[in-house]
């Protein structure tokens, strides 16, 4: 069958694996505080896209769907915290969490009928899902202020208190960041996350064990649109500034590669594969002009070469651990 | 309230663009029947049609024919290098079908990008075919170039239709299409048919960009519209038939058509992918029986 | 009163009748087998029942309940248990975690109990995994556990899909063709975990092609032919059954002779 599905109970002995990444994150953090404004802002996007990348997981990796228009709740999030906050003055925070909301409601009302479909028909109909928002953006200027943006977006804060440099705000996102992590661990382990887990490996065997395949696929869905949202809404905290080709389908393009590269399916995989893509380009300055030939580049070897990620190899290692263990 | 005039001019001009459509959707279902996967990156060799065709002529002067003459096979050998050097390994290595579909979007976002730096990202065109018109009829306007894309269209499907049943490898890639491991068998040479597959479908649709951008435009991201479209019109006229993602163009160019005169042409994209979701959903298994499109691409 | 009722299903393909106004019924801690030749229609009798499609028309009652046309997570949910005739299993996931969501229907776990993981929800983990552990030992699978199930050999690979739906606690077992494809020893541990679950009180429907195990196990039998039901006894009068061995040998004709 496929690769995308990894096994969802670690054996006790190998906790520690899900420690290390935490610990990296974390010092990767400090890193990110101890250097410049720029490398700052490059580790804030990172864990920004491992936000997303982790909601997209749930879908893509669990369940072993497919989203290509995950993009259209990210711009939901993004222009719903600018407009509250911008023209409503509404705190970020509250915004976050009501553009969260929002999109939990569209995922439900475009997923219900959406979810029904099957490879290419699924995959085609949330990549026009998110065409479709992405157009929206554009022609929608009264409220989206279409190609020009939307700028003069505050910085997140919690209820009154700004974050008031980038510095501040990263700490935040890998906070967040983590959280979505812990959160998606614990979902994972769980008879929920079985059931996801069940419906990407066969569906007939998931009915046949009364489980309501519609109904996880559909929760799946909500729950990496909600992710998507929150991804969304800090970017546009974090940059201030948001315009369409933010939304567009370079994002849907650069989370896959940062999923697949991670390796879909694992707990931290999609943090990690964020973290490498995001800081990548900026370590080989001179791709600027061709960071997405590099990003589809580095995606399509990934898919041919290592389709299970690095999470992959990382547990390859593992098992080579395990049997020297007895020398 | 749109007048009469205008609803007859927005439909004569979306049975051209629909052909368009129908040509790109034929060229879906070519590499679909013979491989079962769908190239999401299909629209970019409209892009990539038009856009050599411009820059032969324009940079060097070519004459159209000539710069026709180049371009299709240069983007049939596009079609045939992307075969080789993302499908075939993908499918090699047993690649699970999302993993294909994103690596064919990956690959058009690749070459989009690699126009862009080539050619910029100014959008270009050429002349009609022949100079002169439009042809007036009452007060509807016809463009001398809707007629070569008319003609060319009928010549085409003709052609299309010799190939499939009157030549040796257009036979054998109709077998495959009806089952790949049968055809095996009979030992029809399955990787080739996927490679000749590829060539034809990515010159179809360099023709259906040579023919479409004197009407309109092409620039590096002319691709996912024209892409989505033809996805579109393959669906309506029931995934695989040559001949129904033809009525299916022509279907949807002129709801489209009429859609921007309803709503203005901003959102001609947006009811194009409506039309898209409303048919998926109302036809979630496709609208003919038999194309098992939830199916693995390959299994070990 | 009959656990399950089937009454006059058919089901038609186009032009073909899979199943042709079938009735039978299975009461309380039996065990049925349904056999016949091949495409006789037993796999879509098990489908009509299961609810993985509909039937043209007629009903099936489980446990005094209208199920017709309910979809399979449905009728799943009831009780009514299936396994498949190709293997289904969850091949990337370990052979005790595919147990594990075998316990979907019996458990109640949501999202907010795996988020804040109160006692009752540990609790119920706990015994999922227990459960699971149980259920290995039962089918003598216990030594393979953290395999990933595609690394099972094939006759392990039924096994384990039978401790899947034993996991799910089914008032009844659909069985589909479990012994296809298992050499002797393999079939002889299966008829004799199947014999095990149904002395636990499960009643069972199995469909097979290895005749000397059903003749073994089998209560009741069912004979299935070109879609419609031929016979209906005890192994040994169905042994005995004219029309049966006429199907058997091949072609109707000999009985119309
Ligand atoms: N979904 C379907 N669509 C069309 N025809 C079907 C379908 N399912 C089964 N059939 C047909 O119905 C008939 C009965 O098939 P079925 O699978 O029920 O037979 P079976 O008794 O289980 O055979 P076997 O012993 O080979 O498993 C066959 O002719 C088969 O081709
Ligand atoms: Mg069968």
């Amino acid at each position: 069958m496929t690769s995308r599905v990894t096994t969802f109970t670690e054996p006790a002995a190998l906790r520690w694996q899900s420690v290390s990444p935490a610990a990296g994150a974390a010092m990767l953090a400090v890193l990110g505080l101890l250097s410049s404004d720029y490398v700052t802002t490059v580790l804030g996007f990172a864990f920004i896209y491992a936000i997303f990348c982790t909601g997209l997981n749930f879908f893509m990796g669990y369940t072993g769907q497919a989203s290509f228009g995950q993009s259209a709740f990210a711009a939901i999030g993004g222009y719903g915290s600018a407009i509250l906050c911008t023209d409503l003055g509404w705190d970020p925070v509250l915004a976050l969490f009501a553009t969260m909301a929002l999109s939990g409601v569209a995922a439900v009302i475009v997923g219900y009928p959406t979810l029904r479909l099957r490879g290419h028909y699924l995959a085609m109909a949330t990549f026009a899902l998110g065409l479709i928002v992405y157009e929206i953006t554009i022609e929608w200027t009264s409220l989206t202020q279409g190609y020009m943006g939307y700028a003069g977006i505050p910085p997140l804060g919690i209820v009154g208190f700004e974050l008031p440099t980038v510095k501040h705000q990263l700490v935040a996102l890998v906070v967040l960041a983590l959280f979505g992590v812990a959160v998606a661990n614990r979902l994972r382990r769980s008879r929920f996350g079985r059931a996801l887990a069940a419906i990407a490996g066969s569906e007939p065997a998931a009915l046949a064990l009364g489980i309501d395949v519609a109904r996880y696929k559909l929760i799946a869905f909500v729950i990496a649109a909600i992710y998507a949202s929150a991804a969304g809404s800090l970017f546009a905290h974090f940059v201030g500034f948001i315009s369409p080709e933010v939304f567009g389908v370079t994002m849907v393009v650069q989370s896959f590669t940062m999923l697949y590269l991670g390796g879909i399916g694992t707990v931290w995989g999609p943090m990690i594969g964020a973290v490498i893509v995001s800081v990548l380009p900026e370590a080989l300055r001179g791709l600027k002009e061709m960071q997405d030939i590099a990003y589809s580049a580095i995606l399509i070897l990934v898919l041919i070469f290592v389709p299970r990620g690095l999470a992959g190899l990382s547990s390859l290692f593992a098992r080579f651990r395990r049997n020297t263990e007895p020398l | 309230m749109p007048s009469t005039i205008e609803i007859l001019q927005s439909l004569v001009n979306g049975v051209g663009v629909g052909l368009i459509y129908g040509l790109v959707g034929i060229g879906f279902c070519v590499i679909y029947n013979a491989s079962g996967i769908v190239n999401f990156a299909q629209g970019v060799f409209v892009m990539l049609g038009g856009m050599f065709c411009q820059v032969l002529m324009s940079q060097l002067g070519l004459p159209i024919i000539l710069a026709i003459a180049i371009t299709v096979p240069l983007v049939a050998l596009a079609g045939m290098a992307m075969e080789l050097a993302i499908v075939r390994p993908m499918l090699h290595r047993g690649a699970t079908l999302f993993a294909i579909i994103l690596a064919t979007l990956a690959a058009q976002i690749m070459i989009e990008r690699i126009t862009l730096l080539g050619f910029g990202d100014r959008p270009r065109t050429f002349p009609d075919f022949t100079p002169g018109g439009p042809l007036r009829v009452g007060e509807v306007a016809v463009g001398y170039q809707l007629f070569w894309i008319l003609g060319c269209g009928a010549l085409l499907v003709v052609a299309l239709w010799l190939f499939f049943n009157r030549t040796r490898t257009g036979r054998a890639l109709r077998a495959c299409s009806q089952n790949r491991e049968a055809a095996q068998l009979l030992g029809i040479p399955v990787a080739r048919m996927m490679l000749v597959a590829f060539a034809l479908s990515a010159g179809l649709g360099a023709i259906a960009g040579v023919l479409v951008t004197p009407t309109q435009y092409t620039a590096y991201n002319v691709g996912t519209p024209f892409g989505v479209s033809g996805f579109i019109a393959a669906i309506i006229g029931g995934f695989g038939r040559a001949g129904g993602a033809l009525a299916g163009g022509l279907l949807l160019g002129v709801l489209q058509a009429l859609a921007i005169v309803a709503l203005g042409a901003g959102f001609k994209n947006v009811a194009a992918l409506s039309v898209l979701l409303v048919v998926l959903m109302l036809f979630p298994n496709g609208l003919f029986a038999g194309f098992s499109l939830g199916a693995r691409v390959h299994s070990k | 009163m009959a656990l399950l009722s089937v009454d006059n299903v058919t089901k038609r393909f186009g032009g073909l009748v899979a199943n042709q106004s079938i009735s039978f019924d299975v009461g309380d801690n039996e065990l049925l087998a349904v056999i016949g030749p091949n495409g006789a229609g037993k796999t879509t009798l098990f489908n009509l029942i299961s609810g993985f499609f509909p039937p043209t028309s007629g009903t099936v009652r489980f446990d005094g309940r209208d199920i017709t046309g309910q979809p399979s997570h449905k009728v799943a949910a009831a009780g009514l248990v299936r396994t498949y005739q190709l293997v289904q299993l969850f091949s990337q996931l370990t052979v005790a975690e595919n147990v594990e969501i075998g316990s979907h229907r019996v458990t109640r776990g949501g999202v907010g109990g795996a988020l804040f993981r109160p006692d009752w929800f540990r609790r119920e983990e706990r015994s999922v995994r227990e459960g699971a552990r149980e259920l290995l030992h039962f089918v003598g699978l216990e030594g393979q556990a953290d395999l990933p199930a595609d690394k099972l050999p094939y006759g392990r690979q039924r096994l384990l899909e039978v401790a899947r739906a034993l996991a799910a606690k089914p008032r009844l077992l659909l069985l589909d063709e479990p012994a296809a494809g298992l050499n002797t020893q393999e079939t002889e541990a299966l008829a004799d975990v199947i014999t095990r679950i149904h002395r636990g009180g499960t009643t069972i429907i199995l469909i097979e092609h290895d005749m000397s195990l059903v003749m073994k196990i089998a209560q009741r039998i069912v004979v299935l032919d070109f879609g419609k039901k031929i016979a209906e006894g005890t192994p040994a009068e169905i042994r005995a059954h004219p029309d049966v061995i006429a199907a058997y040998l091949g072609g109707t004709e000999v009985v119309d002779a």
